[in-house]
Protein backbone atom coordinates (compact mmCIF):
# COMPACT_ATOMS: atom_id res chain seq x y z
CA UNK A 1 0.00 0.00 0.00
CA UNK A 2 1.20 3.43 -1.28
CA UNK A 3 1.92 5.31 2.01
CA UNK A 4 0.56 8.73 0.25
CA UNK A 5 -2.20 8.78 -1.88
CA UNK A 6 -2.37 12.00 -4.80
CA UNK A 7 -5.45 13.89 -5.42
CA UNK A 8 -5.00 15.75 -9.03
CA UNK A 9 -7.72 18.02 -9.99
CA UNK A 10 -7.17 19.39 -13.44
CA UNK A 11 -9.31 22.56 -14.40
CA UNK A 12 -10.15 24.23 -17.97
CA UNK A 13 -9.87 27.53 -16.51
CA UNK A 14 -11.41 29.80 -19.28
CA UNK A 15 -13.54 26.72 -19.67
CA UNK A 16 -14.80 27.46 -16.14
CA UNK A 17 -15.10 30.90 -15.72
CA UNK A 18 -16.63 30.99 -20.02
CA UNK A 19 -19.59 28.50 -18.33
CA UNK A 20 -19.38 29.54 -14.95
CA UNK A 21 -19.44 25.77 -14.01
CA UNK A 22 -16.91 23.20 -13.15
CA UNK A 23 -19.08 21.27 -14.78
CA UNK A 24 -19.60 20.50 -18.52
CA UNK A 25 -16.42 18.43 -18.80
CA UNK A 26 -14.09 21.89 -17.18
CA UNK A 27 -12.76 20.01 -13.98
CA UNK A 28 -12.22 16.04 -13.59
CA UNK A 29 -10.63 14.50 -10.40
CA UNK A 30 -8.02 11.48 -10.91
CA UNK A 31 -6.17 9.83 -8.06
CA UNK A 32 -3.11 7.21 -7.69
CA UNK A 33 -4.92 5.21 -5.03
CA UNK A 34 -3.87 1.45 -4.78
CA UNK A 35 -8.10 0.24 -4.21
CA UNK A 36 -9.53 0.71 -7.44
CA UNK A 37 -11.25 4.19 -6.88
CA UNK A 38 -14.91 4.92 -8.68
CA UNK A 39 -15.37 7.96 -10.75
CA UNK A 40 -11.69 8.87 -12.00
CA UNK A 41 -11.73 11.68 -14.43
CA UNK A 42 -14.71 12.93 -13.00
CA UNK A 43 -16.11 15.42 -10.55
CA UNK A 44 -17.76 12.38 -8.65
CA UNK A 45 -14.27 10.30 -7.54
CA UNK A 46 -14.64 8.49 -5.04
CA UNK A 47 -11.18 7.62 -3.24
CA UNK A 48 -10.76 4.39 -1.75
CA UNK A 49 -8.32 5.20 1.40
CA UNK A 50 -6.92 2.94 4.46
CA UNK A 51 -6.93 4.74 7.79
CA UNK A 52 -3.74 6.00 8.43
CA UNK A 53 -2.49 6.86 4.53
CA UNK A 54 -1.78 10.70 3.78
CA UNK A 55 -4.00 12.08 1.37
CA UNK A 56 -3.12 15.02 -0.96
CA UNK A 57 -5.09 17.39 -3.10
CA UNK A 58 -3.20 19.77 -6.16
CA UNK A 59 -4.92 21.33 -8.41
CA UNK A 60 -3.10 21.89 -11.89
CA UNK A 61 -4.64 24.20 -14.75
CA UNK A 62 -4.74 22.68 -18.33
CA UNK A 63 -4.49 26.02 -19.79
CA UNK A 64 -1.27 26.32 -18.09
CA UNK A 65 -0.72 30.14 -17.75
CA UNK A 66 -3.99 30.59 -15.98
CA UNK A 67 -3.82 30.95 -12.07
CA UNK A 68 -5.99 28.52 -10.56
CA UNK A 69 -5.61 27.86 -6.47
CA UNK A 70 -7.08 25.51 -4.07
CA UNK A 71 -9.79 27.93 -1.98
CA UNK A 72 -10.55 25.34 0.48
CA UNK A 73 -11.64 21.59 1.32
CA UNK A 74 -14.51 20.98 3.44
CA UNK A 75 -16.12 17.77 4.61
CA UNK A 76 -19.80 17.83 4.72
CA UNK A 77 -21.30 16.16 7.67
CA UNK A 78 -24.37 13.91 7.53
CA UNK A 79 -26.74 14.43 4.83
CA UNK A 80 -28.87 17.99 4.87
CA UNK A 81 -26.44 19.25 7.58
CA UNK A 82 -23.38 21.17 6.13
CA UNK A 83 -23.05 22.99 8.90
CA UNK A 84 -22.24 20.20 10.97
CA UNK A 85 -18.76 20.58 8.44
CA UNK A 86 -15.93 20.38 10.37
CA UNK A 87 -14.25 23.72 9.60
CA UNK A 88 -11.62 22.16 7.56
CA UNK A 89 -9.33 23.97 5.61
CA UNK A 90 -9.94 28.01 5.17
CA UNK A 91 -6.91 28.42 6.81
CA UNK A 92 -5.92 29.98 3.10
CA UNK A 93 -2.83 30.45 4.03
CA UNK A 94 -2.05 32.79 5.81
CA UNK A 95 -2.00 33.98 8.97
CA UNK A 96 -3.32 37.61 7.54
CA UNK A 97 -6.76 35.52 6.94
CA UNK A 98 -5.54 34.81 3.19
CA UNK A 99 -6.93 37.05 0.85
CA UNK A 100 -6.43 35.19 -1.90
CA UNK A 101 -2.63 35.56 -2.26
CA UNK A 102 -0.98 33.17 -0.59
CA UNK A 103 -2.92 30.18 -1.40
CA UNK A 104 -0.23 28.67 -3.60
CA UNK A 105 1.54 28.45 -0.63
CA UNK A 106 -0.82 26.11 1.00
CA UNK A 107 -0.46 22.45 1.00
CA UNK A 108 -3.23 20.40 1.11
CA UNK A 109 -2.45 17.59 3.21
CA UNK A 110 -3.97 14.76 5.95
CA UNK A 111 -4.12 11.65 7.49
CA UNK A 112 -7.18 9.42 7.15
CA UNK A 113 -8.44 9.45 10.47
CA UNK A 114 -8.39 6.12 12.12
CA UNK A 115 -12.16 6.33 13.45
CA UNK A 116 -13.58 6.30 9.95
CA UNK A 117 -15.68 3.14 9.36
CA UNK A 118 -15.19 0.86 6.40
CA UNK A 119 -17.32 1.48 3.19
CA UNK A 120 -19.11 4.73 4.11
CA UNK A 121 -18.50 7.79 1.87
CA UNK A 122 -17.38 10.48 2.89
CA UNK A 123 -18.33 13.58 0.68
CA UNK A 124 -16.27 17.34 0.66
CA UNK A 125 -16.38 20.25 -0.74
CA UNK A 126 -13.45 21.45 -2.82
CA UNK A 127 -13.63 25.22 -3.60
CA UNK A 128 -11.44 26.65 -6.13
CA UNK A 129 -10.04 30.14 -7.12
CA UNK A 130 -9.55 31.48 -10.69
CA UNK A 131 -7.82 34.55 -10.53
CA UNK A 132 -9.95 37.40 -8.90
CA UNK A 133 -13.44 38.71 -9.26
CA UNK A 134 -17.01 37.92 -8.88
CA UNK A 135 -16.84 34.82 -10.59
CA UNK A 136 -13.77 33.54 -9.58
CA UNK A 137 -14.73 30.91 -6.61
CA UNK A 138 -16.45 28.02 -7.46
CA UNK A 139 -16.88 24.76 -5.70
CA UNK A 140 -17.98 21.11 -6.21
CA UNK A 141 -19.40 19.07 -3.59
CA UNK A 142 -19.45 15.98 -5.71
CA UNK A 143 -16.07 13.89 -4.49
CA UNK A 144 -15.50 11.48 -1.68
CA UNK A 145 -13.23 9.87 0.14
CA UNK A 146 -14.16 6.34 1.49
CA UNK A 147 -12.53 3.89 3.75
CA UNK A 148 -11.53 0.14 2.32
CA UNK B 1 -3.06 57.89 -73.05
CA UNK B 2 -2.78 61.16 -70.47
CA UNK B 3 -0.51 60.93 -67.25
CA UNK B 4 -3.36 60.30 -64.21
CA UNK B 5 -3.29 63.48 -62.34
CA UNK B 6 -1.89 62.64 -58.59
CA UNK B 7 -4.58 62.04 -56.01
CA UNK B 8 -3.07 62.55 -53.50
CA UNK B 9 0.13 65.11 -52.31
CA UNK B 10 2.04 61.75 -50.67
CA UNK B 11 1.91 58.02 -50.90
CA UNK B 12 -1.11 57.33 -48.73
CA UNK B 13 -0.53 56.43 -45.30
CA UNK B 14 0.22 53.26 -43.27
CA UNK B 15 -3.15 52.34 -41.76
CA UNK B 16 -3.65 53.14 -37.91
CA UNK B 17 -3.18 50.26 -36.24
CA UNK B 18 -5.49 50.60 -32.70
CA UNK B 19 -4.42 47.15 -30.57
CA UNK B 20 -6.03 45.76 -27.43
CA UNK B 21 -4.34 43.42 -25.26
CA UNK B 22 -6.75 41.66 -23.17
CA UNK B 23 -6.39 39.64 -19.95
CA UNK B 24 -9.16 37.33 -20.62
CA UNK B 25 -9.07 35.23 -17.95
CA UNK B 26 -9.39 38.41 -15.66
CA UNK B 27 -12.03 39.74 -17.88
CA UNK B 28 -13.94 36.63 -17.78
CA UNK B 29 -13.52 36.37 -13.52
CA UNK B 30 -14.81 39.65 -13.12
CA UNK B 31 -17.46 40.22 -15.64
CA UNK B 32 -15.75 43.25 -16.83
CA UNK B 33 -13.14 44.74 -18.95
CA UNK B 34 -11.81 47.25 -16.42
CA UNK B 35 -8.38 46.30 -15.57
CA UNK B 36 -8.63 43.75 -18.12
CA UNK B 37 -7.68 45.90 -21.29
CA UNK B 38 -5.07 47.80 -22.74
CA UNK B 39 -5.03 50.06 -25.61
CA UNK B 40 -2.36 50.95 -28.03
CA UNK B 41 -1.83 52.14 -31.62
CA UNK B 42 1.34 52.61 -33.77
CA UNK B 43 -0.04 56.39 -33.88
CA UNK B 44 1.69 57.32 -30.63
CA UNK B 45 4.00 59.85 -32.92
CA UNK B 46 1.39 61.64 -34.34
CA UNK B 47 -0.20 62.86 -31.14
CA UNK B 48 -2.06 59.86 -29.73
CA UNK B 49 -2.17 59.26 -26.01
CA UNK B 50 -3.84 56.75 -23.58
CA UNK B 51 -1.27 53.98 -24.10
CA UNK B 52 -1.68 51.08 -21.97
CA UNK B 53 -4.85 52.45 -20.47
CA UNK B 54 -8.82 51.53 -21.83
CA UNK B 55 -9.24 55.58 -22.56
CA UNK B 56 -6.92 55.35 -26.01
CA UNK B 57 -7.21 58.58 -27.58
CA UNK B 58 -6.35 57.74 -31.02
CA UNK B 59 -5.51 60.98 -33.18
CA UNK B 60 -7.03 60.92 -36.42
CA UNK B 61 -7.84 63.10 -39.57
CA UNK B 62 -10.21 62.48 -42.40
CA UNK B 63 -8.73 59.63 -44.77
CA UNK B 64 -7.29 57.86 -42.42
CA UNK B 65 -7.39 53.99 -42.23
CA UNK B 66 -7.80 52.58 -38.85
CA UNK B 67 -7.80 48.58 -38.42
CA UNK B 68 -8.39 47.30 -35.20
CA UNK B 69 -7.16 43.98 -33.51
CA UNK B 70 -7.19 41.73 -30.48
CA UNK B 71 -4.18 40.44 -28.59
CA UNK B 72 -4.44 37.64 -25.76
CA UNK B 73 -2.25 38.18 -22.62
CA UNK B 74 -2.54 34.28 -22.27
CA UNK B 75 -1.67 32.76 -25.35
CA UNK B 76 -4.07 29.88 -24.83
CA UNK B 77 -7.22 31.84 -24.81
CA UNK B 78 -9.46 33.02 -27.21
CA UNK B 79 -10.33 36.53 -28.16
CA UNK B 80 -11.77 38.68 -30.86
CA UNK B 81 -13.79 41.48 -31.31
CA UNK B 82 -17.42 41.10 -32.02
CA UNK B 83 -18.98 44.87 -32.80
CA UNK B 84 -17.29 48.42 -32.39
CA UNK B 85 -20.08 50.75 -31.89
CA UNK B 86 -19.09 54.33 -33.12
CA UNK B 87 -20.77 57.31 -35.09
CA UNK B 88 -21.26 56.07 -38.36
CA UNK B 89 -20.88 59.35 -39.69
CA UNK B 90 -17.05 59.37 -38.42
CA UNK B 91 -16.07 56.02 -39.45
CA UNK B 92 -18.30 52.59 -40.45
CA UNK B 93 -15.96 49.86 -39.48
CA UNK B 94 -16.06 46.28 -40.87
CA UNK B 95 -14.80 42.99 -40.07
CA UNK B 96 -13.06 41.32 -42.28
CA UNK B 97 -10.39 38.05 -41.82
CA UNK B 98 -6.73 37.73 -43.02
CA UNK B 99 -6.98 35.71 -46.16
CA UNK B 100 -7.24 32.31 -45.65
CA UNK B 101 -7.60 32.21 -42.29
CA UNK B 102 -10.34 32.94 -40.11
CA UNK B 103 -8.38 35.46 -38.04
CA UNK B 104 -10.17 38.40 -37.66
CA UNK B 105 -9.78 42.57 -37.75
CA UNK B 106 -11.77 45.08 -37.92
CA UNK B 107 -11.00 48.04 -40.87
CA UNK B 108 -12.52 51.50 -41.04
CA UNK B 109 -11.92 55.12 -42.79
CA UNK B 110 -12.04 58.02 -41.16
CA UNK B 111 -15.23 59.97 -43.13
CA UNK B 112 -15.04 63.67 -41.89
CA UNK B 113 -12.32 65.98 -39.37
CA UNK B 114 -14.06 66.36 -35.95
CA UNK B 115 -13.55 68.79 -33.31
CA UNK B 116 -14.91 66.27 -30.84
CA UNK B 117 -13.34 63.36 -29.41
CA UNK B 118 -15.69 60.50 -30.49
CA UNK B 119 -15.95 58.12 -27.98
CA UNK B 120 -16.79 54.45 -29.25
CA UNK B 121 -17.31 50.74 -27.62
CA UNK B 122 -16.15 47.75 -28.72
CA UNK B 123 -17.41 44.65 -27.71
CA UNK B 124 -15.40 41.34 -27.23
CA UNK B 125 -15.96 37.68 -27.72
CA UNK B 126 -14.13 36.29 -24.48
CA UNK B 127 -12.77 32.37 -24.01
CA UNK B 128 -15.94 30.19 -24.67
CA UNK B 129 -18.86 32.46 -23.01
CA UNK B 130 -21.31 33.37 -25.07
CA UNK B 131 -22.17 36.65 -24.26
CA UNK B 132 -19.47 39.44 -24.76
CA UNK B 133 -18.08 41.71 -22.88
CA UNK B 134 -17.74 45.41 -23.62
CA UNK B 135 -15.77 48.39 -22.64
CA UNK B 136 -16.35 50.40 -20.18
CA UNK B 137 -14.37 53.47 -20.67
CA UNK B 138 -14.64 54.02 -23.73
CA UNK B 139 -11.50 54.73 -26.20
CA UNK B 140 -12.09 57.65 -28.59
CA UNK B 141 -10.86 59.13 -31.97
CA UNK B 142 -9.62 62.40 -31.85
CA UNK B 143 -8.92 65.18 -34.17
CA UNK C 1 2.81 22.33 -9.49
CA UNK C 2 5.34 24.02 -11.85
CA UNK C 3 3.57 27.91 -12.58
CA UNK C 4 4.46 28.78 -16.14
CA UNK C 5 4.77 32.66 -16.17
CA UNK C 6 4.35 34.36 -19.51
CA UNK C 7 6.11 37.90 -20.40
CA UNK C 8 4.89 39.43 -23.54
CA UNK C 9 6.72 41.99 -25.22
CA UNK C 10 4.42 44.06 -27.61
CA UNK C 11 6.77 46.25 -29.25
CA UNK C 12 6.06 49.01 -31.44
CA UNK C 13 8.27 48.15 -34.11
CA UNK C 14 7.48 51.24 -36.72
CA UNK C 15 8.57 53.63 -34.06
CA UNK C 16 11.83 51.87 -32.88
CA UNK C 17 12.88 51.62 -36.46
CA UNK C 18 12.64 55.54 -36.84
CA UNK C 19 13.69 56.44 -32.97
CA UNK C 20 16.15 53.19 -33.32
CA UNK C 21 15.30 52.40 -29.82
CA UNK C 22 13.10 50.57 -27.85
CA UNK C 23 12.63 53.22 -25.08
CA UNK C 24 9.02 54.22 -25.51
CA UNK C 25 8.06 52.12 -27.57
CA UNK C 26 7.64 48.49 -25.94
CA UNK C 27 4.80 47.60 -23.76
CA UNK C 28 5.45 44.52 -21.23
CA UNK C 29 2.74 42.41 -19.84
CA UNK C 30 3.08 39.08 -17.44
CA UNK C 31 0.19 37.08 -15.92
CA UNK C 32 1.41 37.80 -11.97
CA UNK C 33 -0.48 40.93 -11.56
CA UNK C 34 -2.30 39.51 -8.97
CA UNK C 35 0.82 38.25 -7.35
CA UNK C 36 2.39 42.04 -7.09
CA UNK C 37 3.67 42.40 -10.80
CA UNK C 38 4.32 46.48 -11.13
CA UNK C 39 3.78 48.12 -14.55
CA UNK C 40 1.19 46.19 -16.84
CA UNK C 41 1.19 47.13 -20.18
CA UNK C 42 4.34 49.83 -19.74
CA UNK C 43 7.75 49.58 -20.39
CA UNK C 44 8.53 49.42 -17.06
CA UNK C 45 7.49 45.78 -15.62
CA UNK C 46 8.23 44.81 -12.48
CA UNK C 47 7.43 40.65 -12.53
CA UNK C 48 6.92 39.25 -9.35
CA UNK C 49 8.13 35.85 -8.64
CA UNK C 50 6.57 34.24 -5.42
CA UNK C 51 8.65 31.44 -4.26
CA UNK C 52 8.13 28.95 -1.77
CA UNK C 53 10.18 26.70 0.17
CA UNK C 54 9.61 24.06 2.46
CA UNK C 55 10.44 23.48 6.05
CA UNK C 56 14.02 22.16 5.31
CA UNK C 57 14.81 25.26 3.52
CA UNK C 58 14.55 23.64 -0.31
CA UNK C 59 12.72 25.35 -2.51
CA UNK C 60 8.97 24.61 -3.16
CA UNK C 61 8.27 25.41 -6.64
CA UNK C 62 9.51 25.74 -9.76
CA UNK C 63 9.07 28.83 -11.67
CA UNK C 64 9.51 29.09 -15.22
CA UNK C 65 8.82 32.12 -17.40
CA UNK C 66 8.72 32.44 -21.16
CA UNK C 67 9.12 35.63 -23.21
CA UNK C 68 6.58 36.39 -26.05
CA UNK C 69 7.25 39.33 -28.64
CA UNK C 70 5.37 40.50 -30.56
CA UNK C 71 4.79 43.11 -32.82
CA UNK C 72 2.16 46.26 -32.52
CA UNK C 73 0.18 46.73 -35.99
CA UNK C 74 1.32 43.93 -37.63
CA UNK C 75 -0.18 40.81 -38.91
CA UNK C 76 -1.18 39.04 -35.34
CA UNK C 77 0.90 36.13 -34.51
CA UNK C 78 -2.61 33.96 -34.26
CA UNK C 79 -2.41 33.26 -37.89
CA UNK C 80 -0.97 30.03 -38.75
CA UNK C 81 2.58 29.46 -39.22
CA UNK C 82 3.93 29.96 -42.40
CA UNK C 83 1.69 32.49 -43.22
CA UNK C 84 4.33 34.48 -45.22
CA UNK C 85 4.80 31.86 -47.12
CA UNK C 86 1.33 30.92 -47.85
CA UNK C 87 0.44 33.93 -48.97
CA UNK C 88 3.64 34.59 -51.06
CA UNK C 89 2.87 31.07 -53.21
CA UNK C 90 -0.95 31.87 -53.36
CA UNK C 91 -0.63 35.19 -55.15
CA UNK C 92 2.28 33.49 -57.16
CA UNK C 93 -0.50 31.46 -58.27
CA UNK C 94 -2.42 34.09 -59.41
CA UNK C 95 -0.38 35.99 -61.26
CA UNK C 96 0.51 32.80 -63.05
CA UNK C 97 -3.30 32.41 -63.78
CA UNK C 98 -3.67 35.77 -64.72
CA UNK C 99 -0.74 35.38 -67.28
CA UNK C 100 -2.37 32.70 -69.19
CA UNK C 101 -5.41 34.39 -69.24
CA UNK C 102 -3.77 37.30 -71.12
CA UNK C 103 -1.15 34.87 -73.06
CA UNK C 104 -4.46 32.77 -74.63
CA UNK C 105 -6.24 36.23 -75.65
CA UNK C 106 -6.16 36.89 -79.47
CA UNK C 107 -3.45 39.58 -79.87
CA UNK C 108 -5.79 41.50 -82.30
CA UNK C 109 -8.27 42.18 -79.23
CA UNK C 110 -6.20 45.37 -78.68
CA UNK C 111 -5.33 44.88 -75.54
CA UNK C 112 -3.29 46.96 -73.55
CA UNK C 113 -0.66 44.60 -72.81
CA UNK C 114 1.35 46.80 -70.79
CA UNK C 115 -1.37 47.73 -68.26
CA UNK C 116 -2.26 44.33 -68.17
CA UNK C 117 1.20 42.76 -66.89
CA UNK C 118 1.57 45.68 -64.76
CA UNK C 119 -1.16 44.36 -62.98
CA UNK C 120 -0.02 41.18 -63.04
CA UNK C 121 3.22 42.93 -61.31
CA UNK C 122 0.99 43.71 -59.10
CA UNK C 123 -0.71 40.63 -58.10
CA UNK C 124 2.58 38.99 -58.26
CA UNK C 125 3.85 41.69 -55.17
CA UNK C 126 7.50 42.05 -54.39
CA UNK C 127 10.22 39.45 -53.02
CA UNK C 128 12.20 40.50 -50.04
CA UNK C 129 15.68 39.36 -50.38
CA UNK C 130 17.51 39.10 -47.24
CA UNK C 131 21.03 39.61 -46.32
CA UNK C 132 23.64 36.86 -45.16
CA UNK C 133 22.67 36.90 -41.31
CA UNK C 134 18.81 36.72 -41.62
CA UNK C 135 19.21 34.62 -44.41
CA UNK C 136 16.42 31.82 -43.74
CA UNK C 137 13.97 33.05 -41.38
CA UNK C 138 12.71 35.91 -44.61
CA UNK C 139 14.28 34.46 -47.25
CA UNK C 140 12.17 34.62 -50.70
CA UNK C 141 9.35 35.89 -49.20
CA UNK C 142 7.03 38.82 -50.26
CA UNK C 143 5.96 41.83 -48.60
CA UNK C 144 2.58 41.70 -46.82
CA UNK C 145 0.18 44.99 -45.70
CA UNK C 146 -0.96 45.03 -42.63
CA UNK C 147 -4.00 43.07 -44.25
CA UNK C 148 -2.09 39.89 -45.57
CA UNK C 149 -2.30 41.24 -49.05
CA UNK C 150 0.70 41.22 -50.99
CA UNK C 151 2.08 44.56 -51.56
CA UNK C 152 3.41 45.01 -55.20
CA UNK C 153 6.07 47.27 -56.41
CA UNK C 154 6.13 50.69 -55.48
CA UNK C 155 3.68 50.55 -52.59
CA UNK C 156 5.78 49.33 -50.18
CA UNK C 157 4.74 52.05 -47.96
CA UNK C 158 2.26 50.09 -45.87
CA UNK C 159 3.99 46.52 -45.28
CA UNK C 160 3.53 45.33 -42.22
CA UNK C 161 6.44 44.53 -39.91
CA UNK C 162 8.23 41.16 -39.50
CA UNK C 163 7.53 40.06 -35.61
CA UNK C 164 10.36 40.85 -33.15
CA UNK C 165 12.91 38.49 -32.56
CA UNK C 166 15.19 37.94 -29.01
CA UNK C 167 18.24 36.97 -29.85
CA UNK C 168 19.48 37.18 -26.29
CA UNK C 169 18.43 37.51 -22.58
CA UNK C 170 21.96 38.75 -19.98
CA UNK C 171 22.30 41.27 -17.64
CA UNK C 172 22.36 41.24 -13.76
CA UNK C 173 19.44 38.17 -13.55
CA UNK C 174 21.81 36.04 -15.24
CA UNK C 175 25.08 36.78 -14.25
CA UNK C 176 23.60 35.90 -10.74
CA UNK C 177 22.16 33.27 -11.66
CA UNK C 178 18.78 33.78 -10.70
CA UNK C 179 17.36 32.86 -14.36
CA UNK C 180 18.49 30.23 -16.29
CA UNK C 181 17.68 31.44 -20.07
CA UNK C 182 17.92 29.48 -23.41
CA UNK C 183 16.01 29.61 -26.22
CA UNK C 184 13.34 26.63 -27.25
CA UNK C 185 12.21 25.15 -30.26
CA UNK C 186 8.39 24.80 -29.44
CA UNK C 187 5.05 23.29 -31.24
CA UNK C 188 3.32 26.52 -30.27
CA UNK C 189 1.43 28.23 -33.35
CA UNK C 190 2.02 31.48 -31.96
CA UNK C 191 5.98 31.72 -31.27
CA UNK C 192 7.28 30.58 -34.68
CA UNK C 193 8.09 27.49 -33.17
CA UNK C 194 11.16 28.71 -31.21
CA UNK C 195 10.96 30.96 -27.59
CA UNK C 196 13.05 31.65 -25.13
CA UNK C 197 12.51 30.64 -21.70
CA UNK C 198 13.88 30.23 -18.18
CA UNK C 199 13.89 28.90 -14.57
CA UNK C 200 13.96 30.64 -11.69
CA UNK C 201 16.26 30.27 -8.34
CA UNK C 202 14.09 31.44 -6.05
CA UNK C 203 15.97 31.21 -3.18
CA UNK C 204 17.76 34.40 -2.92
CA UNK C 205 14.89 37.19 -2.93
CA UNK C 206 15.76 40.66 -4.20
CA UNK C 207 15.37 42.68 -7.56
CA UNK C 208 17.40 41.50 -10.00
CA UNK C 209 17.27 43.51 -13.91
CA UNK C 210 18.09 41.67 -17.16
CA UNK C 211 18.40 42.93 -20.70
CA UNK C 212 16.49 41.40 -23.50
CA UNK C 213 18.28 41.84 -26.96
CA UNK C 214 15.58 42.34 -29.62
CA UNK C 215 16.22 41.94 -33.36
CA UNK C 216 13.81 44.10 -35.60
CA UNK C 217 13.60 44.27 -39.32
CA UNK C 218 13.65 47.29 -41.68
CA UNK C 219 12.92 47.36 -45.24
CA UNK C 220 15.72 48.91 -47.44
CA UNK C 221 16.49 49.08 -51.16
CA UNK C 222 19.45 48.31 -51.97
CA UNK C 223 21.44 48.83 -55.23
CA UNK C 224 18.06 47.61 -57.00
CA UNK C 225 17.18 45.20 -54.18
CA UNK C 226 14.18 45.31 -51.68
CA UNK C 227 16.11 44.06 -47.82
CA UNK C 228 14.81 43.35 -44.75
CA UNK C 229 17.83 44.53 -42.79
CA UNK C 230 18.09 43.47 -39.32
CA UNK C 231 18.48 46.33 -36.79
CA UNK C 232 19.54 44.74 -33.23
CA UNK C 233 18.10 47.04 -29.77
CA UNK C 234 18.05 46.27 -26.47
CA UNK C 235 15.31 46.97 -23.96
CA UNK C 236 15.52 46.17 -19.70
CA UNK C 237 12.73 44.90 -17.48
CA UNK C 238 13.18 43.44 -13.67
CA UNK C 239 11.89 40.51 -11.66
CA UNK C 240 11.35 40.81 -8.03
CA UNK C 241 12.08 37.05 -6.27
CA UNK C 242 10.25 36.25 -3.10
CA UNK C 243 10.27 33.07 -1.11
CA UNK C 244 7.74 32.26 1.61
CA UNK C 245 7.67 28.79 4.09
CA UNK C 246 4.73 26.40 2.65
CA UNK C 247 2.25 25.42 5.41
CA UNK C 248 -0.16 22.79 6.03
CA UNK C 249 -3.61 24.39 4.52
CA UNK C 250 -5.85 22.06 6.78
CA UNK C 251 -4.06 22.57 9.92
CA UNK C 252 -1.96 25.88 9.71
CA UNK C 253 0.36 24.59 10.75
CA UNK C 254 2.34 20.71 10.37
CA UNK C 255 0.97 17.50 9.45
CA UNK C 256 -2.46 16.47 10.78
CA UNK C 257 -5.71 14.19 10.76
CA UNK C 258 -7.85 15.15 8.01
CA UNK C 259 -11.06 17.29 9.41
CA UNK C 260 -13.78 14.51 8.92
CA UNK C 261 -16.82 14.65 11.22
CA UNK C 262 -17.02 11.37 13.10
CA UNK C 263 -20.50 11.45 12.30
CA UNK C 264 -20.80 8.93 9.26
CA UNK C 265 -22.59 10.67 6.51
CA UNK C 266 -25.67 8.62 5.20
CA UNK C 267 -24.48 8.06 1.75
CA UNK C 268 -27.14 7.23 -0.79
CA UNK C 269 -25.90 4.95 -3.42
CA UNK C 270 -24.33 5.72 -6.00
CA UNK C 271 -22.67 9.14 -6.09
CA UNK C 272 -23.62 10.07 -9.11
CA UNK C 273 -27.57 10.47 -9.06
CA UNK C 274 -27.26 14.54 -8.83
CA UNK C 275 -25.24 17.36 -10.40
CA UNK C 276 -23.69 19.26 -7.86
CA UNK C 277 -21.29 21.10 -9.59
CA UNK C 278 -21.90 24.96 -9.78
CA UNK C 279 -20.81 28.14 -8.43
CA UNK C 280 -20.77 29.29 -5.38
Amino acid sequence: MKPQVNILALVDVIGALSDRTLGNGNLSLVDNGDFHSLGQGTPELCTIVSPGQVVQWQVLAVDLQTPVEIKSITFLGPEGANGGALNGGSHNGAPDGGDGEKLDLGVWIGIVPPYLPPGVGHRYRLELQMYEGDNSVMHIDSPTLMCL
Amino acid sequence: MTAKPRVQPTAPKRPISITAVVDCVGALASDSMQGNLYFYDTNKAGGSAGFGTEALRTKVSRGDQLLWGVLALECEAFVAIEGIEIDRDICEPVRKVYPGTDVAYWIGTVKKDTAQPIPYLIRFQVGTRVEPITTTTPPMLVG
Amino acid sequence: MPQQLAIIVLVDVGNALTAESLKDNVYLFDNMKLHGSEGEGTGDLVTAINGAYWRDGSQASEQVLNWLPYSLGSIPPTVPRGYQADRARQSDQEALDELDALTSKPPAAGNDTASQLAKIRKTAGTRVKTTRRTSGRMSGQKILDVTGNVVGEGETHAYSYPGPVITDIYGQAVDEKIIYPAEYGSPDLVTDGWYWSATVDTSRPGTYAYTMRIQLHKLVQRSGEILWEPVNLTCESRLRVTAEPRFNAFTGGGMGLLPIPPVAYSYPAAPTATDETGES
